[in-house]
């Protein structure tokens, strides 16, 4: 059995749903990674604003949080877009979106005033400080991170290339065609 | 198995993160998101009122709204005294965290002359602001540093520098404290309540674009 098998999926569905999907989610974290990796000063400036972690107790936590999310988006969001280890970068930004929907809701329950800073300077959807809008947006960019947890990349992804024909299930179909090369007949015939 | 290969797919991205991100560390200059020493006490530096330091400060505490392009507005006709507003003293006393202004020491140096920067973002600052205020959020800083510098350099390093933000618990004007701080500004001074109290209280504002 294949430890790296990606589920099966037909074409249709690989067309209109999961590379619509990976490129969209891939692009918007793409997208928010790039507006916050030139100004890793003010991202980290949010995740203090945020006041999830104590800066006073624990400063490296945010400065570590400010280099390392917005790589991880970078990574993540070419990784869904290129269909390349797919589930793996969907189940991270889905983790991560988690991580992100209890920072917002910890602002909004604790009447912490915060800016997202989601997208860097840039806002998307929403405005830029934080509300229910922002919680709903990332429940709502959940659901295809789940759904490309669950059903891969689809056929038009690097993981279907990469996937080894032996061990690919529509290999093992039968193809009389191969029978009756005539190349294959002479060369056992000699 | 299948899950065993996600997961070490996960690691591998978080590895590769850590890996650049520690990079990024090495070749930018370090971050700080350390608290900034600030002043309380009463005294105004080099505030606006100096005479080569316009705009002017304000007269009076008359509530208005000016509508213009920010410009100070000229002297109110003398048929028409400025109205005393009623501010209770549970507002201007209110308490506030350890360090910042209250409002009642936030209008007093605004009444001195003292600088005024609104730290919270640009569409709200037009939308309407402390009277004389400037823009200036921390993010410009890495966004525009030409216009953030030209905004901090149009004040003069020493003068008493007062920001304020949305109000509550937010942070945007410790983090331009910050940068000012950095930058060689020697008396920042931050309102522990925000704009909203000041607006509550019915003291000046006006709207208008951003310099």
């Amino acid at each position: 059995m294949n430890k790296n098998a990606i589920p099966q999926t037909s074409m249709i569905e690989s067309i209109l749903l999961q590379l619509p999907l990976r490129l969209f989610l891939g692009a918007v974290f793409v997208f928010a990674a790039y507006n916050k990796i030139p100004a890793i000063q003010s991202f980290a400036e949010a995740i203090k604003g945020f006041q999830v972690i104590d800066s006073e107790t624990h400063p490296e936590l945010i400065i570590i949080g400010a280099f390392v999310i917005p790589w991880f988006e970078l990574l993540a969001g070419l990784m869904l877009i290129l269909g390349l280890r797919a589930r793996s970068a969907a189940l991270g930004i889905g983790a991560l979106l988690g991580v992100f929907i209890y920072a917002l809701l910890y602002v909004i329950f604790t009447d912490v005033s915060a800016d997202c800073s989601c997208f860097g300077d840039e806002n998307f959807i929403c405005g830029s400080s934080v509300g229910w809008c922002q919680v709903i947006r990332n429940i709502v960019f959940l659901i295809p991170a789940t759904y490309l947890v669950l059903r891969g990349p689809g056929r038009v992804s690097i993981d279907q290339i990469m996937s080894k024909p032996d061990q690919n299930p529509d290999s093992y179909a039968y193809h009389p065609e191969s029978l009756s090369n005539p190349v294959d007949a002479d060369a056992s015939r000699a | 198995m299948r899950c065993m290969h996600i997961t070490s797919g996960l690691l591998s991205i978080v590895g590769a993160a850590f890996l650049f991100g520690t990079v990024h560390a090495l070749v930018i200059d370090p971050i700080d998101i350390s608290k900034v020493d600030l002043n309380t006490d009463g005294d105004v530096k080099g505030g606006r009122n100096n005479p080569s330091d316009p705009p002017v400060g304000p007269v009076d505490t008359t509530p208005e709204t000016d509508t213009g392009s920010g410009e100070p507005p000229v002297d109110p006709p003398v048929s028409e005294p400025p109205v005393e507003i009623e501010v209770s003293d549970a507002i201007l006393d209110a308490p506030v965290p350890e360090g910042t202004l209250t409002l009642r020491q936030a209008h007093k140096l605004w009444e001195d002359g003292a600088y005024f920067i609104d730290a919270r973002h640009e569409h709200e600052f037009e939308e309407g602001h402390i009277q004389y205020a400037a823009w200036l959020a921390s993010s410009l800083f890495d966004t525009d540093s030409d216009r953030a510098f030209s905004i901090a350099n149009s004040m003069p390093p020493e003068s008493t520098v007062v920001i304020y933000c949305v109000g509550g618990e937010c942070d945007a004007s410790h983090n331009v404290a910050r940068r000012l701080a950095q930058i060689g500004f020697t008396d920042l001074r931050i309102m522990g309540v925000g704009y909203t109290d000041w607006v509550a209280a019915g003291f000046p504002t006006e709207e208008g674009s951003a310099p």
